[in-house]
């Protein structure tokens, strides 16, 4: 299988006043295309950060990551941002949708970005994904309209709109009852298994790692195990 | 959904949520583009009613004068006497050549704006004048008339000194006075009349009746002829036109209006236009209260124009119409010195009477006007080398300006004849060279060159010589005393106004558009043709007048920009304010792969957007008022806005370049303006999505 992300010998040490603290201490690692990877460990173990160096949305002090072996640390704000739309995909704690529009235009958010897809691919795309999180009844509300569960499944729709390779999710699940919780995983390990879609999330959920093929440990930005 | 209305939708997503802001960018930019329409569109109408007032009655749309000029021509600025210095140009005629030249000149007209002095004698002076002029022709029964005029008011100025001595202090020089007066009541004196008696009237007891102050009078010269095929707003209105080759003044009719009208008939006018026109009340109107208040101080203005039976009818007249005056044992002069003075005292209720009352039966007792058409008046001016010179001129006509009634610069003006004012500006012309000729006739003058002269003074050839010669000139003297009686003749060849002397000129153009473009060639053609000239428009011509309108444009634009200082502020400010609000969502924007120039695209269109409704709104508020001012007008408060207005009410017109133009300016302006707070919100980083803060 081919590489999607490597970390090598990655830092990242946060100014706090006259001191530092240090997120993430030398950590390497590799994920491979289509592994559905969840990054586990205690509250400010350095989850997100760890996340966050993945999604190109922060650099490290140290070290590099590469995205399909790609360098990060060259690139510029537009050319990360642009990686951020066309290669990745993101799903938040707290769902993080555009209120002002509909589900369908939540959804058609980051292709109408990409500009490139005409009104009928666009439309094909989106209703096809619509379907695939089951809230075609749902397609024109608003988000406030609907619940957590609901909400997690249009920010997944989002997420995959683009056809990502690899998807990211910080702590996904947290703001959900553990039954919605149950059912967010299982679509997104569903979408794993259908499309090959590399999914690294975060979580302290026991229940949700079970769903994880590969488990990565974190504890005081060291990788356990 | 494409791109763009996806920016929309989110931008006018942000703008309702966030209301008070939308409302107050809106409000704020909506009262920049009213202030800006109404300004610009009462500032374009007050330039064309500012400008048709100068260029089409005398300015012409450029304005010639000499490049030796020390100051600049200003034709309607300059103080009294102390007329700014522009030089003179000494042969128009060759100006006009080269300027005609030009594909551009429609015509070529010499002016020369100056002031004179009129003179002015009191009542008892043009009486006792009139009593000379009646005693020449030997009409027994005008001798008489006016005797018995010259009687009346004799009696009239013993009234005043007896008052008068009441409550001076200097009793003695009251005491002379009446006793002058007496000695001129003394039986027989009137009667037999030689020239000492008339000078007695002349100098101890015409005085007595006040000193008027002399009037300036404002006049422009030109060829009559030239001048009349080119302003066709020149309209006669009474009288007759000054014709051409004919010395003479027509007066302008505000002039006459203003200057020389009657003190009673003005300020009935007055009040006539602010309380009965304008609806104002006499108590709370300061002007009016002012003017009313003077109205009864002025009863001596009707007074001095009766004779006896005049006076008798007046009386009587007054006491039919219910002003009876003091009861008692009065004579006639107290009597209805008490009438007049309680029938000048008006309120709010017996204005309109009393105004329509005044001019129907006082009005055509006395001399409305001090100069009228037929009359000849001595105009007095300081030459250029200082001497005053003083000439004759008949009064034709009163004139004014078509369709520029109210305008108070062109109708401040008199209109006067080239020659005569050549004459009185201290150049020779052949009439005053004629004079000249005649005079040193009389006096036996030697033409003496200025080498010659030392010679002539302290004698070349023998003293006795030269005794001879003096003893000559005193022979002559004292038998003929000099009379510099005028030898002007009242027309003048035609030729004598086709060249010579003017101040400036106006040029009229055949298309006005160019003109800056003509002004810069003419200049050059005037350099080339080696003449040393100015060509300025007619706003710059016009003086501090013509430049009022580019200050209140200055001002205006000055608040304008203050008020898009301040909007800028409070828009960057909101902006940032309620980004701050939307740092998770833009964040996530920017972690889902916007760029920063969508989210920079998403504020710059949230602030046009408000700025456009707020402009468009202010547009509409400054149509809506336009349309209403257009039916009803605005009327001019003060002296200075009926200036401004050129009447008394403004009629704006719409204008729709202005009205289009201004929105989408402003709108455009707000949005460049709210760039700082669109970098802010574009910096937002991608991790602020990962954020959990709620």
């Amino acid at each position: 299988m081919d590489e999607a992300v490597r970390l090598d010998q990655v830092a990242k040490i946060y100014p706090l006043g006259q001191t530092e603290v240090v997120a993430l201490r030398n950590v390497s690692l590799t994920i491979r295309s289509g592994e559905f990877t969840t990054i586990a460990g205690p509250s400010g173990c350095g989850k997100s950060t760890l996340l966050n160096l993945i999604g190109c949305m922060d650099q490290p002090t140290s070290g590099e990551v590469y995205i399909e072996t790609k360098p990060i640390s060259t690139l510029k704000d537009r050319e990360l941002t642009r990686l951020r739309l066309e290669k990745l995909g993101f799903i938040f704690q707290s769902f993080n949708l555009i209120p002002v529009l509909s589900v369908e235009q939540n959804i058609e958010f980051p292709l109408l970005i990409q500009g490139r897809h005409s009104a009928q691919e666009r439309k094909k795309r989106v209703q096809k994904l619509i379907e695939e999180v089951d809230l075609v009844a749902q397609s024109h509300q608003r988000s406030h309209e609907l619940s957590g569960g609901q909400r997690q499944r249009v920010a997944i729709a989002r997420a995959l709109v683009t056809s990502p390779r690899l998807v990211l999710a910080d702590e996904p699940t947290a703001n959900l009852d553990s039954a919605t919780g149950t059912r967010i995983i299982s679509l997104m390990k569903d979408i794993n298994k259908h499309h090959g879609t590399t999914f690294i999330f975060s979580t302290h959920g026991p229940q949700v790692m079970e769903h994880a093929s590969r488990i990565i440990r974190l504890k005081d930005g060291y990788v356990v195990s | 959904m494409t791109i763009f209305s996806l920016l929309i939708k989110v931008s006018l997503r942000n703008l309702s949520l966030y209301r008070l802001r939308t409302g107050m960018i809106g409000g704020l930019i909506g009262f920049g583009a009213w202030l800006a329409i109404i300004g610009m569109s009462l500032l374009r109408d007050i330039e064309t009613s500012m400008r048709t007032s100068i260029t089409e009655s005398i300015a012409g749309d450029l304005q010639v004068y000499s490049g030796k000029a020390k100051d600049e021509l200003a034709l309607f600025g300059g103080g009294f006497m102390g007329r700014a210095d522009i030089g003179a140009l000494d042969d128009f005629s060759v100006v006009q050549k080269v300027a005609l030249n030009h594909p551009n000149v429609a015509a070529f007209i010499p002016l020369g704006l100056e002031m004179a002095m009129i003179g002015r004698g009191n009542e008892m002076d043009d009486l006792v004048t009139s009593l000379r002029a009646s005693l020449a022709s030997g009409d027994q029964g005008l001798i008489a008339e006016r005797l018995e005029q010259i009687r009346f008011q004799i009696e009239q100025l013993k009234n005043e000194q007896n008052i008068k001595k009441q409550v001076v202090v200097d009793q003695a020089e009251v005491d002379k006075n009446l006793e002058e007066i007496q000695k001129s009541l003394s039986p027989g004196f009137l009667q037999h009349l030689d020239e000492e008696r008339l000078q007695f009237l002349e100098i101890k007891i015409a005085p007595l009746s006040g000193e008027k102050a002399p009037i300036y009078l404002a006049y422009f010269a030109t060829d009559m002829e030239l001048y009349k095929q080119n302003f066709s707003k020149f309209k006669v209105l009474e009288g007759e036109e000054l014709p051409p080759g004919q010395r003479g003044l027509m007066l302008g009719r505000k002039v006459r209006e203003e200057q020389l009208k009657n003190k009673v008939a003005r300020l009935f006018d007055q009040l006539h236009k602010r309380v009965i026109m304008g609806g104002a009340k006499i108590a709370k109107d300061d002007e009016a209260r002012r003017d009313s208040q003077d109205l009864v101080r002025q009863f001596d203005q009707i007074m001095s124009y009766l004779d006896r039976p005049e006076a008798e009818a007046l009386s009587q007249q007054l006491a039919t119409f219910g002003i009876s005056g003091q009861t008692g044992d009065l004579d006639l002069i107290h009597k209805l010195t008490s009438q007049v003075k309680s029938f000048l005292e008006v309120t709010d209720e017996n204005l309109p009477v009393r105004y329509q009352w005044f001019y129907s039966n006082i009005a055509p007792k006395i001399k409305l006007y001090e100069l009228s058409p037929g009359d000849t008046v001595v105009l007095r001016s300081y030459t250029k080398s200082g001497y005053i010179k003083s000439i004759p001129v008949k009064v034709y006509g009163v004139f004014g300006f078509d369709g520029l009634e109210n305008a108070a610069l062109a109708g401040g003006l008199s209109l006067l004849d080239l020659v005569t004012f050549r004459e009185l500006y201290g150049q020779m012309t052949d009439a005053s060279r004629e004079e000249l000729k005649a005079m040193r006739e009389k006096v036996k003058v030697r033409e003496i060159s200025r080498s010659q002269a030392e010679d002539a003074l302290f004698g070349g050839s023998s003293p006795v010589e030269t005794a001879k010669q003096d003893a000559v000139n005193s022979e002559t003297s004292p038998e003929e005393p000099l009379r510099a009686a005028p030898v002007l003749a009242a027309s003048f060849g035609s030729e004598e106004v086709k060249k010579g002397l003017a101040l400036s000129s106006a040029l009229i153009l055949k298309d006005f558009s160019k003109l800056q473009e003509t002004a810069a060639e003419l200049k050059e053609q005037f350099k080339q043709a080696q003449l040393d000239l100015r060509v300025v428009d007619w706003q710059k011509a016009a003086g501090t007048v013509g430049q009022f309108v580019n200050i209140v444009r200055g001002v205006l634009l000055f608040a304008i920009f203050i008020i898009f200082l301040v909007a800028l502020v409070i828009i960057n400010n909101s902006i940032v304010v309620s980004t701050f609000h939307r740092i998770k969502e833009i964040g996530t924007m920017r972690a889902i792969g916007a760029q920063r120039s969508f989210v920079l695209g998403m504020i710059l269109i949230e602030s046009g957007v408000s700025g456009l409704i707020g402009a468009s709104l202010g547009s509409l508020v400054s149509w809506l008022m336009l349309v209403a001012c257009q039916r009803w007008g605005i009327a001019a408060g003060n002296d200075f806005l009926t200036f401004l207005f050129s009447g008394p009410r403004l009629y704006p017109k719409i204008y729709w370049d202005i009205l289009l133009v201004a929105p989408v300016a402003i709108g455009l302006i707000a949005t460049i303006a709210s760039l700082y707070a669109a970098r802010f919100a574009a910096n937002i980083a991608p991790i602020e999505a990962m954020q959990e803060r709620e």
